[in-house]
């Protein structure tokens, strides 16, 4: 009997390892049928319900209390804002009219479309306006985005679809401000009702109605049939679901669970593009990479050797290498879609003008210094690329990579500049405002910027610059703005606070039937126009 | 017995409480700051000031013990710094589906384990011994990130039988607990072909078969159920680290589990979501090592309970 039994059970087992055998040795002949059978069956795509498979889990549907972009890009499904962003970076106005900026940057006037409503049935009008602003700018709220909004003075609701802003002071850039997601509209009714709760609970005047949020699972939003675009939206639901695994990821796209998904693992991106129905698309981004220096510290108070550092990295091959080719060559401190971006001349590889530069600096024999970044593998690859690169010019680099909130520690924890341990970081920026402001000021803005306060992890202190960077504050006028910042990139490039390296780009993968679903150059998501062509 | 079970069940509390002190340190102790992390990227010095008063990180740490200790008994486990939800919310959604995979993980852990170590038990040096020890050191080597994807690649992108990932129907569950179970049948499978082949030296089975006994009843019946009390403990810790969820096949298999939801807390530094996850782990291990206790009596009746 027990012979019998475990005669039958070794039959199954080796049954099932013929299937799994053949299923994996067979594919030259039988995948070749299989794959034209997928083809078919796949490119029909049937219903307008769509999925996105992301990388992250969604954190809050509050506008006003998120800072991370994936958030950000659900929520614009659901809600909008006065302004926003168009492909380019450039401000657009969406539920505004129009909108007006006093030349001393103080006053802001909008004028409201009209019979826009709230998917709870509220109209938009300047008093929902009102308590929107309000709530932003007001600190006892601890919203995580009051930041852009501590500089308002008060909010007043002219007439029904008026709207007059005033500051307390001059800021330049407050346009940008309106136009980022932080600024969008929730419906007062709802955030009455709700209160904090709202972050769960969004309503807006979005294209889409929030529908349901599991979290860690999924997110699903449905069509808005009483959208105030006319002929929109074109999708009947989007449903988003967190995938953290690469290869998940793209595994869903191939089997068509998912219709778009984002980022798409650069790694993969060949292999997957133009195959079964795939497309992958890769446009520039605003985030830019570097590796800031410690300007107060020797050897780097140099600008010599700040150059030199700048000539002995291979920016082609470090796009290569570690971005593999998703990458644009950094040509200023901010991305080329940033506002007011002005071009420069690169510091083009030149490892003997490297060493001529370290020579008269003093430095002919280089020196040791360490590198301090994120434990990321993809971080890892770019620290050990500059380790490779600088160690040309006889600059011997230790890689301390470390887990986000060891570092954020050994960043901020510092009292006293002086006594910063930093000398160097490779980090990434993204000025989620799209102005050139928000791409410099945070990270290389002076005193007011070192660490704890901000993001200056370079140190950088210069008179000069930090009168640029107010002088274009103190205007709403864009050509005056523009020359101020054309003069602050070009000393920045000259002082070299950075090694500047490279502009990412944003990589996502979708079936080729969908339209009209893209990246912004921020790297959060825009759907409104998405729709199913077959 | 029953009286066992009492004096067990009231030893519960002063664990928990020992271990919420550990848990506490430990978890305050991890370098970096909740406040800042809360506050976000762009937030001024002000910003995270107010943060820390608000989520009151500025008082001392064994008020904040006290806190967290009264307000659990409450039934209050405070609200998630990230998410903002409540930490039992946040915990409750996730739980079912963790649970749900362990079980079904354990079921075909259990069933293939068990086969596989008897067999080569009983065939020891045999071909099918040999066969079942290569087959249970794959298992254990096989990283499981690398199986998930290869089961993904053959059985839902080639195959299309099985979701990728997600949790949806039954369907959903296949993969995940077949990469999750391989390892775990496995570790039975040795443990029982080691346990067995030490109880099948034994006096009393010779006397069975000499009497003779069919040799599937001495194996099954007089061997196994020996054999099976440190099979028996072995399964249940394991059973304890899958309730934990597993980081590694929730991450491929963008499962909705406790895992994922551990691993972004750590790393966001969110001190209720874990402080409450390691009580709900610590408890789980309290509870399964009572009932593995338990179980010992009904395998063997003479272990008696004191």
């Amino acid at each position: 009997m027990f012979k019998k039994s475990f005669l039958s059970f070794l039959a199954v087992v080796f049954m099932v390892s013929i299937l799994l055998a053949g299923c994996s040795s067979n594919q030259p002949s039988g995948g070749e049928e299989g794959q034209s059978n997928v083809k078919t069956k796949e490119i029909k795509k049937e219903g307008k319900d769509i999925t996105i498979a992301v990388a992250e889990n969604f954190i809050s549907m509050d506008p006003h209390d998120t800072n991370d972009t994936l958030s950000y890009s659900a929520q614009k499904t659901m809600l909008e804002g006065l302004l926003g962003f168009d492909k380019e970076m450039k401000v657009i106005p969406v539920l505004a009219e129009s909108y007006k900026a006093s030349t001393n940057a103080k006053v802001f006037t909008f004028k409201l479309k009209h019979g826009i409503k709230f998917h709870d049935g509220t109209p938009l009008n300047a008093e929902a306006v009102k308590v929107n602003i309000d709530r932003l700018a007001d600190p006892n709220n601890n919203l995580k985005r009051h930041s852009l909004f501590e500089m308002v003075e008060k909010t007043e609701a002219i007439d029904e679809y008026t709207v007059k802003v005033t500051l307390k002071k001059p800021f330049g850039a407050m346009i940008n401000n309106f136009a980022h997601p932080a600024a969008m509209m929730i419906s007062p009714k709802a955030l009455k009702k709700y209160d904090k709760e709202v972050a769960r609970h969004p309503v807006g005047t979005g294209p889409y109605v929030f529908k349901e949020w599991k979290p860690g699972d999924y997110l699903k939003v449905e069509k808005n049939a009483t959208y105030w675009q006319k002929d929109l939206p074109k999708l009947d639901s989007i449903t988003f679901k967190p995938v953290p695994e690469n290869g998940s990821r793209v595994a869903m796209l191939q089997t068509g669970e998912a219709d778009f998904i984002y980022p798409v693992p650069t790694e993969q991106a060949k292999a997957i593009n133009g195959k079964k129905g795939i497309v992958v698309e890769n446009d520039p981004s605003i985030v830019v990479r570097y590796m800031s220096m410690n300007t107060m510290k020797k050897p780097f108070s140099e600008k010599k050797v700040r150059q030199a550092m700048n000539y002995a990295v291979n920016k082609e091959a470090f796009m290569k290498v570690v971005m593999q080719g998703y990458a644009d060559k950094m040509d200023s401190v901010i991305a080329p879609e940033t506002q007011f971006y002005s071009a420069q001349k690169t510091y083009d590889f030149n490892i003997e003008k490297a060493k001529k530069l370290l020579k008269e600096a003093g430095y002919e024999n280089g020196f040791t210094a360490k590198i301090w970044g994120s434990n990321t593998s993809s971080a890892q690859k770019a620290m050990e690329f500059l380790q490779q690169q600088l160690s040309q010019v006889n600059i011997k680099l230790k890689i301390e990579p470390m887990e986000a909130g060891t570092m954020s520690e050994k960043i901020w924890s510092v009292d006293d500049p002086k006594k910063a341990n930093i000398e160097l970081y490779y980090g990434g920026w993204s000025p989620s405002t799209g102005d050139a402001d928000w791409g410099v000021r945070p990270l290389l803005g002076g005193k007011d910027a070192f660490p704890p306060k901000s993001y200056n992890t370079a140190y950088f202190d210069n008179g000069k610059s930090n009168e640029l960077l107010n002088q274009a504050l103190q205007t709403a006028d864009p050509k005056v703005r523009e020359e101020a910042y054309a003069k602050l990139q070009t000393l920045l490039w000259e002082e070299a606070p950075w090694v500047f390296l490279s502009v990412d780009h944003t990589m996502l993968g979708k079936r080729e039937y969908l339209k009209g679903v893209t990246l912004l150059p921020d790297g959060s998501l825009t759907v409104t126009d998405g729709e199913i062509v077959q | 017995m029953f009286q066992y079970f009492i004096k067990r069940l009231a030893g519960i509390i002063p664990i928990l409480m020992i271990v919420s002190i550990f848990i506490f340190l430990f978890v305050h102790m991890i370098p970096g700051d909740p406040a800042r992390l809360v506050a976000g990227q762009d937030a001024t010095q002000q910003d995270v000031e107010s943060v820390r008063k608000q989520l009151e990180l500025d008082k001392p740490l064994h008020q904040q013990y006290l806190s967290f200790v009264t307000n659990m008994i409450h039934g209050d486990f405070g609200h998630s710094l990230k998410t903002k939800r409540p930490v039992i919310e946040e915990i409750q959604s996730r739980f079912m589906p963790t649970f749900w995979l362990s079980v079904w993980s354990m079921v075909w852990a259990v069933l293939f384990g068990l086969l596989i170590g008897v067999v080569s038990a009983s065939k020891r040096n045999k071909w099918q011994d040999y066969a079942g020890m290569f087959g249970a050191v794959a298992g254990i080597s096989l990283p499981s990130f690398w199986m998930g994807l290869m089961l993904i690649q053959l059985f839902s992108v080639k195959l299309g039988w099985f979701p990728t990932g997600g949790l949806d129907s039954w369907k959903s569950y296949v993969l995940p607990s077949l990469t999750l179970g391989a390892g775990v049948a496995a570790v039975i499978a040795r443990f029982t072909r080691s346990s067995l082949m030490d109880i099948l030296k034994e006096d009393y089975i010779r006397t069975g078969r000499a009497k003779g006994l069919h040799e599937r009843k001495v194996v099954w019946d007089h061997g196994l159920k020996n054999a099976l009390i440190p099979v028996v403990t072995m399964t249940g810790l394991q059973f304890g680290f899958l309730l934990g969820g597993s980081i590694v096949i929730e991450t491929v298999f963008g499962w909705p589990g406790l895992g994922r939801l551990l691993v972004d807390s750590v790393s966001f530094r969110d001190y209720p979501v874990i402080q409450s996850l390691m009580l709900l782990f610590a408890l789980e291990f309290i509870i399964i090592n009572l009932i593995v206790d338990l179980l010992y009596g009904v395998m063997n009746p003479q272990i008696r309970y004191e």
